[in-house]
């Protein structure tokens, strides 16, 4: 187990979550994306806070975890309180700020 | 022993972490991520990092999926529609991943050769640099979180 295996799950949990924030239209999907790359993050963290020695990285990931679930609950009251009005969690009916 | 644990939770993870980005259903792919989360925590655990991965399981799987289980309760997943799939944006999103992918292993080239010291960490070894060195940021965390549960309730609130 060197470094680079962390590096490499990182990498692909960042692509795969970078994929689902380009392609997917459900903002709920988006939000599962926005986790992963929270989460690639935290990934890379531990690797390097156990490379390193010290606990510094790992006292990163616990605030990393308190930041996403902060924008987890005021991102999902946005979505519940745009459904209610719209009937709809599809990106593309929410164009009426569009340039 | 380590070692094939670690990938064996690493590839679950990175499996059920594509299985919720590209499946039609919601409900199954807040499933799966809550299983590409937990492997996360295995993850951890084989690295050392024991409390790390007890606060993802209990955090990521236990509260945030939950949080969006129970927020897809209250829609009507039939009026969610399907969504098109554009060639642009599949080729967009496959092009700028791949990018981002081979960056982050670019960077990663000088760690090659390092070997990770996978001493436990638990509860009381966190506790002595989150209550001295980053106490403060400890207790800014605290008032976001307050912050953001006070915005959530006034958002959602129904208007009279």
């Amino acid at each position: 187990m060197t470094p680079f295996d962390f590096f490499i799950l990182s990498g692909l949990l960042f692509s795969v979550g970078l994929f689902g924030v380009i392609v997917r239209r459900n903002v709920i999907s988006l939000f599962f994306s926005l986790e992963l790359l929270l989460n690639s993050a935290n990934v890379l963290l531990v690797g390097f806070s156990k490379l390193h020695g010290n606990l510094f990285g790992e006292v990163f990931v616990f605030f990393v975890l308190a930041v996403a679930a902060a924008e987890a609950a005021v991102g999902l009251a946005v979505v519940v309180a745009l459904y209610r009005y719209r009937k709809s969690v599809n990106t593309e009916d929410f164009s009426l700020l569009r340039w | 022993m380590r070692e094939v644990f670690f990938y064996l939770f690493a590839f679950l993870s990175v499996a059920f972490a594509v299985i919720s980005v590209t499946h039609k259903n919601v409900i199954k792919g807040g499933v799966s991520l809550l299983a590409s989360f937990v492997s996360l925590g295995a993850v951890y655990f084989t690295a050392g990092a024991e409390f790390i991965g007890i606060v993802q399981v209990i955090v990521y799987g236990g509260a945030i999926v939950v949080l969006y289980l129970f927020a897809l309760m209250t829609m009507d997943l039939r009026s969610f529609g399907r969504e098109p799939l554009r060639v642009i944006s599949l080729a967009a999103g496959g092009t700028i991943s791949l990018i981002i992918f081979l960056s982050v292993l670019y960077g990663g080239l000088k760690f090659t050769s390092g070997s990770i010291r996978t001493a436990i960490s638990g509860a009381g070894d966190i506790a002595l640099p989150l209550f001295y060195k980053f106490l403060l940021p400890f207790e800014v965390v605290s008032v976001l979180l307050l912050v953001a549960t006070v915005g959530a309730v006034a958002i959602g609130r129904r208007e009279e």
